[in-house]
């Protein structure tokens, strides 16, 4: 055998061994679930912990060294729950300028680069 | 993760608006990518169940740097990107194990053939070899086969996800070849 056919039933026998793994079919909806509770998780805690803030606490909160809570939070949900978390404050605070413009303000300070 | 759940406020709300549409677009990328990094994580883990928690793990890693891949691809297809986060993963599997990676092939079945008895005896015991002296091989020359047969990705998808040049990663998978065909030759 030439070495050119050789190596082409080498790579047959290859395509042959390795041939595509089909995942079975609970795996896609288990990953959809995990995704969307991140999400969600990442929101409602970000959400109901701001809600929760007293005016004091809301001027506390301008001080970067209190930003752990919500950079835990967000780290949970990343840009994509962060973005989640704006969508939720902003609905929920709607007559409270000042309160969305510090969400605002914490989810550009904690979204990952 | 359900797209039309954010949609109905999205109209007034940009960044809704954006959410949705990341989510969309991860979404399509893992459905059109599942099986990929599903045989990929197969074949570096050897047993369906750590390749599941492989995958889910590589999607979940995905989804968080999603939107900064997107924007730093520049159009370019993701799957190379997908498949680095599951190499890097089925390293530290393997890592934290204590593990040899080579012993990972040894536990692969070959796949069952269509063909007559004796040609499925015959045609198993040869995948058996290939697939032992696939085990064989140094990691970067088997991952690179893994990736081109049991994934079909060209030499620069390859060259992205294991971070060569495409130049590197065409040489690396000549001499795969060449060093199997040797060590079968010599069977």
């Amino acid at each position: 055998m030439s070495e050119d056919a050789r190596a082409l039933d080498l790579e047959a026998l290859l395509a042959d061994a390795l041939r595509p793994i089909e995942p079975p079919e609970s795996l896609a909806s288990r990953l959809e679930t995990t995704l969307a509770s991140i999400t969600e998780q990442a929101a409602a805690e970000l959400s109901s912990w701001a809600e929760e803030l007293s005016e004091t606490e809301l001027s506390a909160l301008r001080d970067p060294r209190n930003w752990v809570r919500p950079v835990v939070a967000a780290a949970a949900g990343t840009a994509a729950g962060g973005a989640l978390l704006v969508v939720q404050m902003r609905r929920r605070r709607q007559e409270s300028g000042r309160a969305r413009r510090l969400a605002d303000e914490l989810i550009r300070a904690v979204r990952p680069s | 993760m359900d797209p039309e759940e954010d949609r109905g406020g999205s109209g007034e709300d940009p960044s809704g608006a954006r959410k949705a549409e990341l989510d969309r677009a991860f979404e399509e990328l893992y459905r059109a990518h599942l099986r990929d990094v599903y045989s990929y994580a197969y074949y570096r883990v050897g047993n369906h169940h750590d390749a599941e928690d492989l995958t889910e793990q590589a999607f979940l890693q995905a989804y968080r740097h999603f939107d900064r891949a997107r924007r730093e691809s520049d159009g370019r297809p993701l799957r190379p990107w997908l498949i680095r986060i599951a190499h890097n993963l089925a390293s530290n599997y393997h890592r934290d194990r204590s593990r040899r990676p080579e012993a990972a092939l040894e536990a692969v079945e070959p796949p069952s053939h269509p063909h007559g008895t004796e040609r499925v005896v015959e045609g198993r015991e040869e995948l058996r070899l290939l697939i032992a002296k696939l085990d064989d091989l140094p990691e970067d020359r088997r991952d690179a086969l893994i990736m081109r047969f049991a994934l079909g990705m060209s030499n620069r998808e390859i060259a992205r996800a294991i971070g060569r040049s495409d130049g590197a990663t065409k040489v690396l998978i000549h001499r795969a070849i060449r060093q199997l065909e040797e060590e079968m030759g010599d069977e």
